[in-house]
Parts: C-alpha cells; structure tokens; sequence
C-alpha cells in the first residue's frame, strides 16, 4: 500500500514526463501554426501556450486533450496579438507601424503565385484564415476546428467557405 | 486546373517547411513555468492579504467611528420608545 505522499510524487513525475514528451514533439508543430495564423513573436506564443498547459494540467479531462488544449491556446493568443498590432498600427505613423506575421526566411522559398496566395491570406479576417488554416494546413475535422477556435461547427463551414471564395477571387484576379 | 483548396494546401505546406522551430531546453523551460507559477501565487497571496486587511482596517474604523453603548449590529431602540398603533382591535 502506497502513501498519499508517494502518490502524489509518482503523479507529478508522470505529468512531467507527458509534458516532456509533448513539448518535444509539439513545440515545432505548434510554432508552424502560429506563424501560419500570422504571429509576429510565435515563440513567445507557443512559451505562453505551454506554460498555460502546464498550470492547468490537472484540470485537463485525458493527456489526449492537451494538443487540442495547446492548439486552441496558440489561435486565442495569436488572435489577440494581431488584435493588439491591429491596434497599434492605428495610432502610429505607417513607417513605424509594426506589421504582423511575414515570415521573410520560409516566404523567400515561395513562387510568385504562393506569394500571393499567402499575401492574400494575410489580408483575410483572422477568424477566415485560422479556419483555413487548421482545415487546410493540419486537415482537422469541422469540430476539432470548431474546438480549436471556440467557436459552432456551423460557424467554422461559414468562415472557411468565405475565406476560400475569397482566396479564388484574388487568384482569379491575378490570372 | 487545380482548385484553390490544393493550392492552398501545398502553399500552406511549403510556407510551414521553411520554419525552423528547433524545442528550446525543455529543463530551462520547465524553470522558467514554476519561477512563473511560484511569482502568480505569490501576487495572489499579497493581493488577498491586502483585501483581507483593507477590510479589517474599514471595520476597525467603522466600529470607532460609534458612540459608547451604542448598539452597532441591531439598533431596536426606536420601536421600544414607538406608542403601538391604534387599531381598535382590543385584546381580551
């Protein structure tokens, strides 16, 4: 028979080690998402994100819930950082206005009609582009996406069929 | 012609390939989560002391502020000194 104490140790050691595990192997996966949604600091963002994951492990209903936990953190925080740049860039002047997300390194191996694939992107309402981005980047169902983002599956189909009519309309212009 | 979902896709793809996104120490992280757990929680333990001690001060001067002998919690005073109602109901 174990002691509470000897419980309570062998519970933590393996909540540390789930969480070694994860953020091996989910660190890169999430940083992708977050400059894929249009982050300009995505390693603060992912930091952040698992920090919360570690405060409210115990609160989580299964290990299998943490990714969709940590996916959903990165798009909340990602949103209200372009929020707060959306903001910024109101009240400054547009030589000093930061912009958000251009991830100069991976857009310089794009073609030109990538390019403009992902400027159009970038000019879509945020909620368009995350549901574009967890259907078409991470191939997620209507409701993990709709989990992801905290939002109805009805309203994920609406976001994601505007944001695509919206994505043809500038490729159809380009043409 | 391919359709702007497969695209969309392959841009997706192609931009997400070109991140570098080595995991930082996860050691180093770990003590940078508790130093930021163990600050939160003292924050709180201020913030609920500070509450906790506002409110005693205000009651410390509430009770200060009275006259001596009088009733502070119930003050039943002025039905003592009140005539009763005339309701010409006479008791037997």
């Amino acid at each position: 028979m174990t002691s509470p104490l000897i419980r309570a140790q062998q519970a933590a050691a393996e909540a540390d080690a789930a969480l070694a595990e994860l953020f091996q192997t989910q660190y890169a996966a999430m940083h992708r998402l977050a400059v894929l949604l249009g982050a300009d600091d995505a390693e603060d963002i992912v930091a952040e994100a698992f920090y919360q994951l570690y405060r409210r492990w115990k609160k989580l209903r299964g290990a299998d819930k943490a990714v969709p936990y940590l996916r959903s953190v990165v798009c909340n925080l990602t949103r209200m950082r372009l929020r707060h740049l959306q903001v910024v860039r109101k009240h400054t002047t547009p030589e000093t206005a930061p912009e958000p997300g251009t991830s100069a390194e991976a857009e310089a191996l794009l073609h030109d009609d990538q390019r403009a694939l992902v400027a159009a992107l970038k000019e879509l309402p945020s909620r368009q582009r995350e549901a574009l981005v967890l259907r078409h980047w991470l191939g997620l169902r209507e409701a993990e996406i709709a989990e992801a983002m905290g939002i109805s599956p009805g309203a994920v189909k609406s976001h994601t069929s505007r944001g695509m009519a919206a994505l043809t309309r500038v490729l159809e212009e380009r043409r | 012609m391919r359709s702007t979902e497969d695209r969309l896709r392959e841009t997706l793809g192609a931009l997400a390939a070109g991140i570098e996104a080595a995991p930082p120490a996860y050691k180093r992280a770990r003590a940078e989560w508790r130093r930021r757990e163990r600050r939160r929680r003292l924050v709180l333990a201020v913030l609920v002391a500070i509450v906790f001690a506002l409110a005693d001060l205000i009651g410390l001067w509430a009770l200060n502020q009275t006259r001596d002998h009088d009733p502070i919690i119930f003050d039943d005073r002025s039905r003592i000194h009140q005539t009763e109602p005339a309701t010409g109901v006479i008791p037997p």
